[in-house]
């Protein structure tokens, strides 16, 4: 048995497979289908609870994966908001002496999650411009939430992939 | 108005141990199978074994296998699981009658693939050979139970 404390690193090696197999566009593919079986608790919370079903989806998963983050929800603001300072993922990879981290590991936070949250109508950023420092920023907004000029705490760097297929799609 | 509510946490002050992402192995296992056949399955565990685990290895090539039962035992201990440990002349034998990761699978309503216990053979088999040892692990699919056994390669 693989270890749930040792998966991270068993990822990111699946993740290297695939490329070598296939190159990028295999790994978006697992990405996506990964998104599609496997966050339907994410797809569950968000549809049935908005922005709330996300803060508690994450509250449970970064707890349980000993993130060091800041994670706020502003219903008014139609904003839900994670400051990852310590990614538990990325940074094991990180200090890992026996495998080095696939080159684009933390893309796959983009596009499982972005392809669970745009169908149901919400605008999702994820900011991976210091991912090699384990940090980020996630940012899910409702389409009735203020523009992005209205909030200062969202002034974050965009890093986008291409548009992902509506789920189900192959 | 309403207050935003603010979840701020650190590392040090929680316990690393997400069981779900047993659930996200199990997809990938199956994910391998249904996209490129058994063969990749493998091939991709036999990877993980001879870099995730590397490190491992090395100490058992160096130690014998007080390592691998330490690590067995500290992996099982940590997740529940039900399990026990022994020796059989110059054997490690080690017989698991609970899987904490079959049990997370079912009790939360997650994908099971039968194929899943294959990650104990590959991976074993990749830890020792690259220590000069052989591992077998028997199972029935599904039943949340195994015997694993270690030995040392004998010089040709």
């Amino acid at each position: 048995m693989i270890s749930c404390t040792e998966f991270i690193p068993a990822y990111s090696e699946l993740f290297g497979y695939l490329h070598d197999r296939g190159g990028r566009e295999e790994v978006v593919r697992f990405w996506e289908h990964l998104s599609d079986a496997f966050l339907g608790n994410l797809h569950d919370l968000a549809a049935n609870r908005g922005l709330a079903g996300c803060f508690e989806y994450w509250s449970r998963t970064l707890s349980e994966e000993a993130a060091d983050f800041r994670m706020t929800l502003d219903e008014d603001a139609g904003l839900f908001r994670i400051e990852m300072r310590r990614c538990p993922s990325m940074a094991r990879l990180l200090e890992s002496e026996t495998i080095a981290p696939y080159p684009d590991y933390c893309r796959h936070c983009d596009v499982l999650y972005r392809r669970v949250l745009e169908p149901l109508g919400y605008e999702y950023d994820i900011d991976l411009s210091r991912c090699h420092q384990a940090r980020c920023v996630l940012t899910v907004k409702r389409p009735d939430g203020p523009k992005e000029t209205e909030n200062p705490e969202n002034k974050v760097q965009r890093v986008r992939t291409d548009k992902p297929k509506p789920r189900g799609a192959t | 108005m309403a207050e935003p509510r603010v979840l701020d946490r650190q590392a040090k002050d929680q316990l690393y141990l997400h069981r779900d992402f047993h659930g996200a192995l199990c997809y990938a296992i199956r994910y391998l199978d249904e996209r490129f056949g058994a063969q990749a399955v493998s091939e991709y565990l036999t990877r993980v074994g001879e870099t995730v685990f590397a490190s491992l290895s090395d100490r058992i090539q160096r130690q014998g296998l007080e390592p691998l039962a330490e690590h067995i035992q500290h992996v099982m201990e940590q997740e529940n699981g039900r399990f026990q440990i022994s020796r059989e002349n110059d054997k490690l034998v080690v017989v698991v009658h609970e899987c904490p990761a079959i049990s997370h699978l079912r009790r939360t309503g997650q994908l099971y693939t039968e194929r899943f216990c294959e990650t104990t053979v590959w991976v074993n088999q990749a830890i020792c050979r690259r220590a000069g040892y052989s591992s077998s692990c028997t199972y029935l699919p599904g039943q949340g139970r195994c015997v694993q056994k270690f030995w040392r390669e004998k010089a040709p």
